[in-house]
């Protein structure tokens, strides 16, 4: 196993069991209401989440219509899933649905 | 919940397994695709357990990042989970019990800890083994996902570019479906000012400072009294 790999996910894992676990048992009212951690810390999840949803569709953006169609196409089955029933799971499974159907009806883009 | 909350905790994991194992399927494709055999790809599920962390650790590990920025990098993304437990717990009222918290609040991700919170707003009582069953259904949804799509291989939607296509468009349609659930006027700039620097940083730097910055841009945004 490649050990920069293992590393990796070892640390990471062990960051990620710590933020999960140790504010479980965290005094919620230590944090100043309206402090500039606890503003911080609030921004920091829609913050990441931003990212990360413009980091995974801007590759998938083309001026190509064909290729633009099905994410157009996946985001509003997204927004309109959610709007109809607010659950992540079915909208995000509504939005792959929709995106892969559209790659079906009009055939795969070859770069 | 109250007489069997292991198996009431499992079936609230159905519709968070069903969603995961696709998208854990496409990080496993995704993990051989870069070059990692099954076993490192079903490593970074197991210990990192976090998806959009390892669709990054795989850019970074393939780009020759260094050890310890790579780490910190996917670190820094997964800050906004510390707010889950103290919100988790809130919501649990007082006296409710965090004993085994260290089994199983790894568990508790973006999905998981939005079902838990749906479920005490709709009257259940808290119940550590509710939230392992819970977090269990959904880990082993990941773990399985994992294996599966890195056994299959870098090769196996080849024959299949709508199915393929549709998988990776999970990722994307999932943080949407987290932003949807997640959005509030107050966190509007905070949206936008991370929106266009991760866009700016993306196309002028690289994909990696893009995100960086981006999040690191919006969360100072969170500073900004209004």
């Amino acid at each position: 196993m490649n050990a920069d790999l293992l590393t990796v996910a070892l640390l990471a894992g062990a960051a990620n069991w710590a933020f999960r676990v140790l504010p479980t048992r965290a005094r919620t009212d230590r944090l100043a209401p309206g402090g500039w951690l606890e503003r911080f810390l609030a921004a920091t999840g829609p913050a990441a989440i931003a990212t990360l949803f413009v980091a995974a569709i801007l590759p998938a953006l083309s001026p190509d219509l064909r290729a633009l169609l099905p994410v157009g196409l996946g985001v509003a089955a997204v927004l309109g899933t959610y709007l109809a029933r607010p659950s992540v799971v079915l909208a995000t499974l509504a939005g792959a649905l929709a995106h892969g159907l559209a790659v079906w009806a009009l055939g795969p883009v070859l770069s | 919940m109250i007489r069997a909350p292991l198996l009431d905790g499992l079936s609230a994991s159905l519709p968070i397994a069903l969603g995961y194992f696709p998208i854990a399927f496409s990080f496993g494709v995704a993990a051989t695709r870069a070059g990692f055999s099954a076993g490192e790809a079903f490593a970074l599920s197991l210990f990192i357990y976090a998806g959009a962390s390892q669709f990054l650790a795989l850019a970074l590990l393939t780009s020759g990042a260094p050890v310890l920025v790579s780490a910190f990098t996917l670190i820094a993304m997964n800050l906004r989970h510390v707010l889950y437990g103290p919100a988790l717990m809130r919501a649990a009222g007082q006296g409710a019990s965090t004993k085994r918290a260290w089994v199983w609040a790894f568990g508790l991700t973006d999905e998981v800890f939005g079902q838990a919170l749906g479920a005490l707003a709709r009257g259940q009582r808290f119940s550590e083994r509710y939230m392992f069953g819970l977090g269990a259904g959904a880990y082993g949804s990941w773990l399985a996902g994992t294996a599966v799509g890195a056994v299959a291989g870098g090769g196996a939607l080849d024959g299949w570019p709508a199915l393929g296509a549709g998988l990776g468009f999970m990722l994307p349609a999932l943080f949407l479906a987290l932003l949807l659930s997640i959005l509030s006027r107050r966190q509007v700039p905070v949206i936008a000012v991370a929106a266009l620097v991760t866009v700016g940083g993306t196309l002028w730097v690289s994909a990696t400072v893009g995100i960086l910055s981006g999040m690191l841009a919006g969360a100072l945004t969170g500073l900004v009294r209004r």
